[in-house]
């Protein structure tokens, strides 16, 4: 199997478009992917042939939608190599499963415990913590990473016996860095902590192991790996999905109710209130075999050679400051001193490359680097390295017309 | 106080054949306008709901206003001086009863005005005619 990104592109309609009268060039795939065929198709045959809730009517379409679903349960799970399916938890997304998180173990800290995350997050996965420190009493605290993603060995003392949660992010949305998450999954686990991960990042481009990583919680979204939006996962360990109090409550996830109690229903379906995105559900699983069908360590070679490309075309261009690494990433984020950022974009985007401008959800992180925002360019597997040669083009045309002061 | 003249500005922009020189005539245009001391630069100021910063403000002179606007975003700072171009010099009354966002569309911006900035522009228009 050989990774071949431009005949893979034909299987992504809308790559074919055009934007402002240019070719479109799309990298703004750290915000979210597009759909390969399979998924759209997938979609679409779900509407047309099996359409019916799930989980409830005994009747030939409800059976139906119902293995479909389940059946999707098996591919997620298998995807990243979660033990069991009951394992793999449907939520809207990265943030929805982050805060389901937040919400389920709020019985387990009081003042005086900490939560600690790190200076790469993501505020999905920064937010919803310091809401539920604010919340108990206890003190969010902040392992610092360095843009190179690395962190200095005294820091293990950030873990200690006071540690109920670890949440990081496996790769930075915003500079595309890689964090060193075993060492630090480690720590939390030498220390008893809950352990989430943000996957967000990652299940586009990296096989991602839920066992070997031996974390409690894994959570991604659908749309940032070639699947549907609206749709993600929370993964959990049995023992740690047990002990979440369920954020929803309602259909589905109850055994047995009267006015004066409920009985709640066994995993997954315990977490999982009313009824489900059941399109999403299946897009995703369609998302997941796109994926699995790939020459997956090609493709990541390939999606770093881009980022590479364009890092080794501008590392000496001394009006621009590059804040990702030189290599082991898919993302390039820079900055042009004295050229805002939205300026640059517009520009770009004038000639049909779309990028990101902006904060990236990660304001901290901005102020560490000391910048207001960044202009990223992220990639996946379909960019070829004619873009990624447009896109430097562009960008210096773009910093001749507004460097004009 | 720098006067803009509306027409000049409207023929420059609407001469141009094609997007660079768009960008390359709002580049020109931004080093028209005054810049407003850090001082100025209040949140009280600020225009709510623009992706890149700005700040406006209004003085009245004899029922006449006279605003001053500035942005940390270059492309941004030329469309304030068309934005200036047609809405100093006028009464509240006038301004009112003008569609200045029509105005503006007559300025060949469009290859600028992505909707997310366009939603900031109305901003700074409703802003003007308040
Ligand atoms: C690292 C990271 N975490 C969390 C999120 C939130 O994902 P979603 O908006 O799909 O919930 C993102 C999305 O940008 C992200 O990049």
């Amino acid at each position: 199997m050989i990774f071949d990104a431009n005949k893979l592109r034909d299987e992504f309609p809308i790559l074919a478009m055009e934007a402002h009268e240019h070719p479109l060039v799309y990298l703004d795939n750290a915000a979210t992917t597009q759909k390969p065929q399979a998924v759209l198709d997938a979609l679409i045959a779900y509407y047309t042939t099996s359409n019916a809730n799930v989980h409830r009517g005994a009747h030939y379409l409800s059976d139906r939608a119902t293995a479909q679903f389940e059946h999707a349960r098996d591919r997620v799970a298998r995807f990243i190599n979660a033990p069991q399916a009951d394992h793999v938890i449907w939520t809207q997304g990265t943030t929805d499963s982050i805060n389901r998180v937040a919400y389920g173990l709020e019985w387990c800290l009081k003042p005086d415990d900490e939560i600690l995350i790190t200076s790469l997050e993501h505020h999905a996965n920064l937010v919803p913590w310091q809401q539920l420190a604010f919340r108990t009493g206890a003190r969010l605290r902040v392992l610092p990473l360095t843009s190179k993603g690395e962190w200095e060995p005294e820091y293990e003392r950030y873990f200690n016996e006071h540690t109920r949660i670890f949440a990081c992010t496996q790769v930075s949305n915003a500079i595309g860095v890689k964090t060193p998450i075993t060492d630090m999954l480690a720590a939390a686990k030498a220390v008893n902590a809950f352990t989430l991960v943000d996957g967000a990042q990652a299940i586009a481009h990296y096989s991602v192991d839920v066992q070997a990583l031996d974390c409690d919680f894994y959570a991604f979204s659908g749309h940032k790996m070639y699947g549907p939006t609206g749709i993600g996962v929370l993964y959990g360990k049995p023992h740690a999905l047990e002990v979440l109090t369920p954020l929803q409550t309602g259909g589905e996830m109850v055994s047995h109710v009267t006015y004066n109690s409920t009985e709640f229903n066994v995993l997954p379906y315990r977490l999982e209130a009313g009824t489900p995105n059941i399109e999403g559900v299946i897009g995703l699983a369609a998302a997941c075999d796109f994926l699995a069908a790939q020459d997956r360590q090609g493709m990541i070679e390939w999606e770093q050679k881009l980022a590479r490309y364009v890092f080794d075309e501008l590392k000496f261009n001394t009006d621009i400051e590059i804040y990702s690494p030189a290599s082991d990433t898919t993302v390039v984020s820079l900055s042009v001193p004295g050229i805002h950022t939205l300026d640059l974009n517009s520009y770009l985007d004038s000639q049909g490359i779309a990028v990101r401008a902006g904060s990236h959800c990660a304001h901290p992180l901005m102020a560490q680097l000391g910048v207001s925002s960044t202009l990223r360019a992220s990639f996946a597997c379909y960019n070829t390295l004619s873009e990624a040669r447009r896109f430097c083009d562009v960008l210096l045309e773009a910093i001749e017309i507004l460097g004009d002061d | 106080m720098t006067e803009f003249d509306r027409d000049a500005i409207q023929a420059r922009l609407t001469t141009c054949t094609s997007k660079e020189a768009t960008f390359k005539e709002l580049v020109s245009l931004s080093k028209q306008l005054e810049r407003l001391s850090d001082a100025d630069k209040t949140d009280e100021h600020k225009v709510k709901g623009c992706e890149s910063a700005v700040w406006l403000i209004e003085q009245q002179d004899n029922g006449i206003c006279t605003f001053q606007a500035d942005s940390d975003a270059k492309l941004m700072r030329g469309v304030l001086v068309v934005i200036l171009s047609l809405a100093n010099g006028r009464s509240k009354a006038e301004l009112q009863a003008m569609d200045l966002a029509a105005e503006l569309s007559q300025f060949n911006l469009s290859s600028y005005l992505t909707s997310s900035r366009t939603n900031g522009i109305l901003g700074i228009l409703k802003q003007i005619q308040a």
